[in-house]
């Protein structure tokens, strides 16, 4: 742990303020992406985010330093997003909205493009937004463990270690699932994207 | 080893070769079987787009995240935290008051108490 992150630590446990939103505004859009791109909904999004710092100011002292801070509030935001993922398969039926990629839609449908197309002219900017739905609708259609894995990866760019850090799983189970996973994603996106 | 075969083992190794995870050897298995093979060729270049497009797949969190988290852990903690600000001093300085206040009852101790216990002024 750095000489910086054990200060922020030290004033995160006496409950300091300002601390804990310099924690809010470092992690806050890695965290709210990896639950957006788990759950599909940016609505229970942003709910399952807000629960997941709320999490990290109550359980803080819970907290050892033997993972780094950021892969710690990640695998919080995994685990709650995993909670809420199977509360919504029970409460809806059979869990149709999230798997169908319904909910996948609203991602796409909400008004915004993805962060890097929010300078482009309007027609990238439409294609971006696309794009981005028909990734979603098709992330959507793994199964959770295998969606986890490809967000961790490839859509927050976590290195081997951290993703072991955040799953418990070794990392020979974590390559080969990942490319199943990627395998599955490639299959099914063949001949919706150009 | 069969065509088919051939197929799997290269397919099966597509992540570790994009990411340059994969021993000399069998990497020069890949190349090979990719340059003979055109079928794996679109494969591998399917794959590489799809894993490049997920890194695209970026999104900030709205804007009033923040406010809205500090509003949660206010409400649940029944404002013991991030509750409205004093105007002067941004949160009643607990602390600094119990400070002030052992100093003020150690002077009073020290000027009224200490200097005449008994309240009788020693004659000269």
């Amino acid at each position: 742990m750095s000489l910086g992150e054990r200060l922020l630590l030290s004033r995160l446990v006496k409950r300091d303020e300002e601390a804990f939103n310099e924690i809010v505004r470092s992690y806050g859009d890695r965290v709210y992406n990896l639950v957006l791109r788990l759950v599909g909904s940016p609505a229970e999004a942003e709910d399952i985010a807000q629960e997941v710092f709320v999490t990290v100011f109550k359980s803080i002292e819970s907290y050892r330093g033997e993972a780094k801070l950021s892969t710690w509030i990640l695998r919080i935001a995994a685990n709650h997003s995993k909670n809420r993922i199977k509360y919504l398969a029970r409460r809806r039926t059979g869990g149709q909205e999230l798997r169908d990629g319904s909910d996948a839609t609203d991602v796409a449908d909400e008004g915004k493009a993805p962060v890097q197309a929010h300078f482009d002219a309007p027609d990238v900017m439409l294609e971006a937004a696309e794009i981005e739905r028909i990734m979603q609708a098709a992330i959507a259609e793994l199964e959770e463990e295998q969606r986890l894995l490809v967000v961790l990866r490839d859509v927050e760019e976590l290195s081997y270690d951290e993703i072991v850090e955040i799953t418990g799983l070794p990392e020979g189970t974590v390559k080969s699932r990942l490319h199943r996973a990627r395998m599955a994603l490639k299959d099914l996106l063949e001949g919706k994207l150009k | 080893m069969n065509v088919t075969d051939s197929h799997a083992r290269a397919t099966e190794a597509f992540s570790a070769y994009v990411e340059g995870d994969l021993g000399p050897a069998e990497r020069a298995y890949v190349d090979e079987h990719l340059s003979t093979c055109l079928q794996c060729r679109v494969a591998l270049e399917r794959f590489r787009r799809t894993v490049g497009r997920l890194g695209t797949l970026k999104r900030s969190a709205p804007g009033t995240f923040l406010e809205k988290v500090q509003a949660q852990i206010n409400r649940r903690s029944r404002g013991r935290f991030f509750g409205k600000r004093h105007l002067l001093f941004g949160r009643i300085p607990f602390e600094w008051l119990s400070l002030a206040m052992i100093v003020a009852m150690l002077v009073y101790y020290i000027v009224v108490l200490q200097s005449s216990p008994t309240g009788v002024v020693p004659g000269r």
